[in-house]
């Protein structure tokens, strides 16, 4: 009895050590240690409210954590939205014009500061004080706009109360993706009297398990874990690992072919950037499935055809085009980084079905183009010059011309490219290459701005093909109020092939990244967001 | 040293039986460096010259077209053009007919062989229609300023000056920004942003007062002789005295810059088309080649590697015979040079 009595004693000692290991996230790798790694580039900014690059989401996404955030695993379920400091997704009413949320209870800044409810307006109040680039996601809450203006007087539409946790949020029309907008790092919650200025040199604190606590501007900077995380803020977000180091340093190195070498040389665990695409092949025929992996961020890279202008006016002739245009040579144009596709709605995007209504056919499409026979041939095909995107125009500009249209390539700075472009004023805006990276998992971020007719403007215009059709235009207004479900999915693919139909642009493929680290970090381990890029938290040793 | 600086006894008696010109090429003859460079750059414009022989009867394809999925049969084996990593074929020398003969100039797998001759033929046509530009305008307005002096001196001069001021490199960079975007119209002359004139015109442009201050001085010093004095005297018009009195002594100096000229304007359209701001793609020149190869300098070194080359030796041709030519045609010139290498030396001979 004594002994059956022990043998139970050391079954419940064991079990309970499994629940509580599998409860810190642990998948069985070593902790603590140094996480090393390398980026092209500093971060545009390391203050959460500022930063508008991936650079900067990723050196960011586990130390500033919003009320809400995604789920830090791979795949689809990856794009989902779930609870970040608040303790549930938020409440939906008032037709879609109200949010409410309750902040967790017992929450810290890595300062020891209290999280308090009241931070959330104080946090967006920042926002438009220091006149952040993502605020006009936000300018759609009661009161915003005037704050943007006055910077005076609070946000009518915001009220919080600290006692309960409770944050309700009132919009002035229906947004179906404010979710995915309260899952941005712009809106992560920051003290009250946080200063309104930029804070890159001395971060703000944090409320994710890690918190930045050097910067070296434009060289280095490094993370500890936040103190308040394993014992006030872990336990309550259990959607947001603990990390596996102790320790996270980053360094700036310029040339990405040393970044490789030093993964190879184990001097460094992981590179932020893409690999170069002259060692791509190499890379990946040595490491894939061990220390390289691909990954797929939500964009698109397409060509667009004015649909306002002879001869793309004609939708055979935009047809006649997206036959002629080969995906499988400008997946070779680009390295094998691209990976080719021929929808809007990129892989990954949720209401993404795969779709190819144009397979390559030179034959049909020169049948195409002399049924409709366009009195105007002469088309200028813009693009900018960063290699290989000046490169897919001139194969593009090669390919009209073989198609049978007299086609001039006109290439332009990378910087300037999309304001001369966006402008209506600006002369021969025939046809040109574009890339589109969507700011969160929502297909509308997608068909809002590229394809409706609402968003063609004289300047800064981002519906590039000029496409105004009325009853699509009518269906994404719909679907832009609608909270993301399956039934909005399903209407989303069902847009996405609408719009192939008319053919205003000729998507060719999603530009891939990658993860590269070297032979010490457990590579499946490893979580990357298509909007954040990795997730430093989940790296671990193996 | 000295000796060869002085035009000899023999030359001298010579000389007065033939014109300055014949004299010229005899010193010119004499110099075989400049005389073998001469050669090498008669060469390279033959082989540009030849671009579409090879394109039409030897690579069967044209500078721009594009062969990125394309197989190409070598003895019964099947290889690619670009590989699916993107890494282009390399020299098949005459394996494949000529074809590729020097490899794919990248991922879009145009001919190497067939871009380098119209690349060359592009940057030839930038540097000699820039620095024809550049000639003529600083000809014109060296002219003008050195023999009118006064307020049309002032002006020009200081208009000039205001042209010097920028660097040449940032002043070509912005005005290639601007005129690649919206091209130029300039009363009835309309050119668009992706023409070839833009980069001649821009390249044209900025030399001016590198060559037109000289040339004025030079005008300056020789409104002062007298056979100026004796065209006035004559009743010559100004223009008369210009063109007709002071420009034929100004030839020897002109055709020294001009070829010279050539050289540096080959090299800036190089360096604003590496920018992105000269030469616009898919157009090729050895500049853009550059770039483009660049972005593979790892894998493909030959693709930076065999345009460099050719703008290195048509410049280095086009300096040593210029240099040559300058000697030729004014050999004071040389003779300065060295008394003034040589002004320590006590048995220094005057000129």
């Amino acid at each position: 009895m004594k002994k059956q009595g022990l043998v139970l004693l050391v079954i419940g000692l064991v079990a309970a050590s499994a629940i509580g290991l599998s409860a810190c996230g642990s998948s069985g790798g070593k902790e603590g240690g140094t996480l090393t790694g390398t980026y092209a580039s500093f971060p545009d900014y390391l203050d959460p409210q500022l930063s508008y690059l991936q650079e900067g989401w990723t050196a960011m996404y586990d130390t500033y954590l919003p009320l809400l955030t995604y789920k830090r695993v791979n795949g689809p379920e990856g794009s989902k939205v779930v609870p970040g400091l608040a303790e549930s997704l938020p409440k939906i009413g008032n037709g879609g014009k109200t949010y409410t949320l309750t902040l967790r209870k017992g929450l810290k800044y890595s300062d020891g500061t209290p999280v308090k409810a009241s931070d959330f307006a104080s946090t967006m109040e920042r926002l438009f004080k220091i006149n952040s680039p993502g605020s006009f996601y936000y300018e759609s809450i009661v009161g915003a706009e005037e704050f943007a203006k006055t910077k005076k007087g609070g946000i009518s539409g915001i009220k919080t109360d600290d006692k309960s946790g409770k944050i309700e949020i009132e919009l002035t029309a229906p947004r179906g993706s404010f979710s995915n907008e309260l899952a941005m790092l712009f809106v992560a919650l920051l003290p009250a009297g946080t200063p309104a200025k930029n804070l890159t040199a001395d971060p703000p604190p944090a409320t994710g398990p890690y918190m930045i606590s050097k910067v070296e501007k434009g060289r280095a900077w490094s993370y500890e874990r936040n103190p308040y995380w394993a014992k006030d803020n872990g336990p309550e977000v259990s959607e947001v690992p603990a990390g596996h180091f102790n320790k996270v340093e980053l360094r700036v190195v310029r040339n990405d072919a040393t970044q490789v070498n030093e993964i190879e040389r184990n001097k460094t665990m992981w590179m932020q950037t893409l690999v170069p695409s002259d060692q791509r092949e190499a890379i990946v025929n040595k490491y894939e499935g061990t220390q390289f992996r691909v990954e797929h961020p939500l964009n698109v890279y397409m060509f667009w055809m004015n649909t306002e202008k002879a001869p793309f006016d004609d939708p055979k002739v935009r047809q006649a085009v997206n036959y002629a245009v080969d995906t499988d040579a400008l997946e070779r144009i680009y390295a094998g980084s691209m990976a080719a596709t021929h929808q809007i709605l990129p892989q990954g995007m949720p209401g993404y079905e795969a779709l190819d209504l144009y397979p390559h056919d030179m034959a049909k499409a020169k049948e195409l183009l002399a049924e409709a026979n366009p009195s105007d041939r002469d088309i200028t095909v813009w693009t900018n010059n960063e290699n290989p995107n000046d490169e897919a125009a001139a194969y593009y500009q090669d390919v009209l011309d073989k198609l049978g249209l007299n086609a001039k390539l006109k290439t332009i700075n990378a910087d300037n490219y999309y304001t001369i472009i966006g402008n209506e004023k600006t002369p021969d805006l025939d046809t040109g290459w574009l890339a589109y990276f969507a700011d969160y998992p929502n297909p509308n971020s997608f068909f809002q701005p590229l394809l409706s007719g609402e968003s063609i403007a004289p300047t800064g215009n981002t519906n590039f093909p000029r496409i105004d059709v009325p009853e699509l235009n009518e269906k994404i207004a719909k679907l832009s109020e609608e909270p993301l479900g399956p039934e909005q999915e399903s209407e989303y693919a069902e847009l996405d092939r609408s719009f192939m139909e008319l053919a205003p642009m000729v998507p060719y493929g999603t530009n891939t990244t990658s993860t590269f680290v070297n032979d010490e970090i457990n590579l499946d381990g490893v979580v990357y967001n298509p909007a954040f890029g990795h997730s430093l938290a989940t790296f671990e040793l193996k | 040293m000295r000796v060869a600086s002085q035009p000899n006894a023999e030359e001298a008696a010579r000389g007065a039986a033939a014109g300055p010109w014949r004299l010229a090429w005899r010193r010119l003859r004499r110099n075989r460096v400049a005389l073998a460079f001469g050669g090498l750059f008669v060469l390279i414009v033959l082989f540009v010259l030849a671009a579409p022989i090879w394109a039409d009867s030897v690579a069967h394809t044209g500078p721009n077209a594009t062969h990125t999925l394309q197989k190409l049969e070598v003895g019964g084996e099947k290889r690619e053009v670009v590989s699916p990593s993107g890494k282009p074929i390399g020299p098949q020398w005459f394996e494949a007919d000529g074809r590729f003969f020097l490899g794919a100039d990248g991922r879009l797998g145009r001919d190497e062989m067939v871009r380098l001759m119209y690349g060359g033929r592009t940057s030839l046509l930038v540097g000699f229609s820039a620095a024809l530009l550049t000639t003529a305008i600083a000809t014109l307005l060296g002219l003008l300023a050195g023999y009118y002096r006064g307020w049309t001196d002032t002006v020009i001069a200081r208009a000039l000056d205001v042209v010097w001021a920028f660097p040449v490199i940032l002043l070509s960079i912005a005005l290639g920004l601007v005129l690649a975007v919206g091209g130029l119209e300039l009363g009835p002359l309309e050119l668009s942003g992706s023409s070839i004139w833009i980069p001649i015109l821009i390249i044209g442009a900025v030399y001016v007062p590198y060559m037109a201050r000289p040339i004025r001085g030079e005008v300056l010093s020789l409104r002062e002789k007298e056979f100026v004095e004796a065209a006035e005297a004559q009743g010559a018009s100004a223009l008369r005295v210009m063109f007709g009195e002071l420009l034929p002594n100004l030839a020897s100096t002109i055709i020294v810059f001009f070829t010279l000229g050539v050289a540096n304007a080959m090299l800036l359209e190089s360096m604003l088309s590496f920018l992105g701001v000269g030469v616009q793609a898919p157009n090729t020149s050895w500049g853009t080649m550059i770039y483009g190869g660049f972005q593979l300098i790892a894998s493909a070194p030959l693709l930076t590697v065999l345009p460099g080359t050719m703008l290195l030796l048509t410049v280095l041709s086009i300096n040593v015979f210029g240099d040559g030519l300058r000697d030729a045609l004014d050999p004071r010139s040389k003779l300065r040079l060295e008394i003034h290498a040589g002004a320590n030396e006590p048995e220094g001979t005057a000129v």
